[in-house]
């Protein structure tokens, strides 16, 4: 069985290559690989809007932006798309689920491009709009922390776990998968979106904040659905285990083995 | 000192002792206050609770006292369902209702120190009746106000009459070798498959769907509008008859075990140390003296230990699977040495999605060449090594409606103009809808998603194949639900698939 189980996950390793290959090139491919640099730039506030558009596209082509946030994409949002991968892996034809799940992966990749170039334009309009840097990226922060805490939010996370009906056969299938690809794609950057933000206007430890708000969003990602409300949610759970693990008893210290359940007398 | 849990129609007297005796416990439970962890009420909202569902059936009163957030967090909303916790938590509930009840007993100086919950062996000749004691209203020297009585239960008819039909249910999930199954689109095995906390879990285990979820709906009967309390989750723990029909299930887990050598509950770590260990909640129990009882499963696993045990744990006649190498000709393997069955590969597809209403639906489902292929030289014993045969399972998926409380069968292959009824030899076997409603609910949880049921469809597969019908492009599906489904209330069902499990 647990060798049937091995084989059952070997599809998961070309992802993880790519997964690690992202984070590889994010941390030491240079500046080629990084995100754009209008994110940190410090002096353009003072200038007029297009004048400062201008700038910003002047020192940062359009290939440029794409690639790095498709590198980004990769290294930090991949990791979310290997859950709903499973049910497109699972509800696909032997021979089609490589196909399924490419076309999966486009739609998800396509959504967070997108959602990317609207962020990069988001943050420069704030780094322009609010002249002192920490300002800006605390005003990020505060709006990502009323965002996490908010209902909307839990309404995205929960989308996340949606599993759709797919359909099996031909270009049926074909749209099936990179539509759930791009629903999920949404879901998941309307639950990340708020944290992505703050993250382009830190400047200085881009990537530890990458690494960090990754972990978090992942973590955020096990939990299981739950109902909308205003409360703080995410990034408890590895720590949850690792408390369990610390506390955990054993079975047979359990009271019921001092005949607990024989009461009364 | 081991409890012995008895079958309900064999007491002696509809009134017997266990019986009579369950009925004052409950009746203590049910004169206590909501808030109060021992109450009738706070067991039923551990299992499951919805505010809106108990105000309308006016289960709430003005003058109740919520318990503590801490009490909530810690006990209610805690039952387990689509999940390989579904036993091991059962089990751990009605030993805390034991518990609860035999301090109630003593109390009023009853025998305390040997009673123990009745089952319901709905399965045996003349036993599908609901027991007499539940369907009074009154007490046996007459006067009003049974505990044991329940409104809100409307039966299989709808009409009050509360039975089980037999060809409604099955104990097939006994057959499986595995208590966790492979899963994705396969068999979910006897228990179920792997899970976190799952209060609401999206596919359910062999016996939880049978005979579990058909009981349930089948005793509740009702609608959305006048809900059957045993047809809803959130209400189900309310219903006195509740714990004899788990009773019987938490039976059939010892049968199961006890079976075959080779049936053997999970090790696997996370099971056996429960949710908490996996950083979700624990299981919690409140127990009489203001004592909570957490657990895990591996707690729960040795009833012998637990000082329980059954009036009866035989099998019954050859489950299905068993069965199977004979029908199709083939030696069956030496015992311990059946192939894990791991493998689960997609067969056929519906076309789009189905919605049921009225006397029921129809659709195909188109099944891929080459892999129907691969099932037919399994099903010759063409694999090569030792012959294992394929297992072929039906989904109905994204399975989305108001009612619980629908019941219908499956049937495969019913030709045009026949009466499915007629063809008892295609029918794959029954679905009751148990928490469709609560997983349909677009701001629930789910978000709509609905559930999956998985249903073996490998007998009527074998039958085809025996009679050389198998070399088909598509099967043929019919949904036949037990009574008409109203046009108001559809249940859809998103789309329908058919997996092969192989070695």
């Amino acid at each position: 069985m647990q060798r049937a189980a091995r084989r059952s996950d070997i599809w998961l390793m070309p992802f993880g290559a790519i997964i690690l290959i992202a984070w590889l090139m994010l941390a030491f491919g240079g500046s080629a690989f990084s995100l754009p640099a209008f994110c940190s730039a410090e002096t353009w506030s003072a200038l007029p809007l297009s004048v400062s558009l201008d700038l910003a596209r002047v020192s940062n082509t359009f290939v440029q932006l794409l690639l790095g946030w498709a590198l980004m994409v990769m290294a930090m949002m991949l990791p979310r798309a290997l859950l709903p991968l499973w049910h497109v892996r699972e509800r696909s034809f032997a021979r089609r689920r490589a196909r399924s799940m490419l076309l999966f992966v486009a739609g998800f990749v396509a959504v967070w491009m997108t959602v990317g170039v609207i962020l990069e334009m988001a943050a420069w309009l704030l780094r322009w709009a609010v002249p002192v840097a920490f300002a800006g990226f605390a005003l990020a922060g505060a709006i990502a922390l009323v965002w996490q805490v908010s209902p909307a939010k839990q309404w995205c996370l929960n989308r996340c776990h949606q599993r759709p009906p797919l359909a099996a056969f031909g270009m049926a299938a074909d749209l099936d998968a990179f539509r759930f690809g791009l629903k999920n794609g949404a879901a998941c950057a309307g639950g990340c979106w708020a944290l992505m933000l703050p993250m382009l206007l830190i400047g200085q430890g881009q990537l530890v904040a990458m690494v960090v708000v990754t972990l978090f969003g992942f973590a955020e990602s096990l939990e299981n659905p739950a109902r909308l409300a205003w409360r703080w949610r995410g990034g408890g759970k590895p720590l949850r285990i690792l408390a369990a693990r610390r506390h955990c008893v054993s079975p047979i210290s359990s009271p019921l083995r001092a005949g607990f359940l024989s009461i009364p007398p | 000192m081991t409890f012995t849990r008895q079958n309900v129609w064999e007491l002696g007297s509809d009134w017997a002792d266990p019986i009579l005796w369950y009925a004052r416990g409950v009746k203590a439970m049910k004169a206590r206050p909501l808030n109060d962890p021992t109450s009738w009420r706070f067991f039923g909202a551990m299992h499951g609770f919805d505010q809106n569902l108990w105000s309308q059936l006016g289960l709430l009163d003005e003058g109740d006292q919520p318990p503590s957030d801490g009490d909530m967090k810690t006990y209610w909303m805690q039952c387990q369902h689509g999940s390989w916790y579904f036993l091991p938590w059962h089990r751990g509930y009605l030993l805390a209702l034991e518990a609860v009840v035999r301090d109630a007993i003593a109390q009023l100086s009853g025998p305390s120190a040997t009673w123990a919950l009745p089952y319901w062996n709905y399965f045996k000749p003349s036993q599908n009746q609901l027991p007499p004691a539940f369907a009074s209203p009154d007490w046996p020297d007459g006067t009003g106000d049974n505990p044991l009585y329940v409104v809100q239960r409307y039966g299989p008819d709808n009409n009050g009459s509360i039975y089980i039909p037999t060809d409604q249910v099955d104990q097939n999930a006994l057959g499986d070798s595995r208590f966790v199954g492979p899963g994705q689109g396969g068999s979910q095995g006897f228990g179920g498959v792997s899970t976190g906390f799952a209060h609401s879990g999206q596919r359910h285990g062999g016996v939880e769907s049978q005979p579990h979820d058909a009981v349930h709906v089948l005793v509740g009967g009702g609608d959305d509008q006048n809900p059957g309390l045993m047809s809803f989750p959130d209400l189900a723990g309310l219903d006195p008859i509740f714990y004899l029909h788990h009773a019987n299930i938490d039976r059939l887990w010892e049968v199961w075990n006890r079976g075959n050598p080779s049936h053997a509950d999970p090790a696997d770590a996370k099971w056996v140390q429960g949710p908490a260990s996996i950083g979700e909640r624990a299981f919690a129990m409140p127990m009489p003296g203001g004592r909570s009882w957490a657990y895990t499963p591996a707690d729960t696993v040795s009833l012998s230990t637990l000082g329980y045990g059954y009036d009866d744990v035989s099998a019954p006649a050859q489950p299905q699977i068993a069965s199977r190498f004979q029908r199709l000709g083939m030696a069956p393997p030496e015992p311990g040495r059946r192939p894990a069955m791991a493998n689960v590969e997609l067969l056929g597809a519906s076309q789009g999605g189905l919605s049921l209403t009225g006397s029921g639906a129809k659709t195909s489902v188109q099944l891929d060449h080459a892999v129907r292929n691969k099932v037919s030289s399994s099903l010759q014993g063409m694999t090569g090594g030792a012959p294992a045969p394929d297992r072929i399972f039906l989904n109905l998926e994204n399975v989305r409606g108001v009612n619980d409380a629908t019941v219908f069968s499956v049937y495969i292959n019913v030709p045009e103009a026949d009466d499915p009824a007629r063809h008892p030899e295609l029918r794959a076997g029954s679905v009751g809808l148990f928490g469709v409603s609560k997983a349909s609910a677009m701001d629930g949880p789910h978000a709509g998603d609905g559930l999956t049921f998985v249903v073996e469809i490998t007998h009527v597969i074998d039958t085809l194949h025996l009679h050389g019908a198998l070399n088909v492009n598509q099967l043929h599906v019919s949904l036949v639900p037990r009574r008409e489904v109203p046009a108001a209330s559809p249940v859809s069902i998103g789309h329908i698939s058919i997996f092969r499990q192989s070695p």
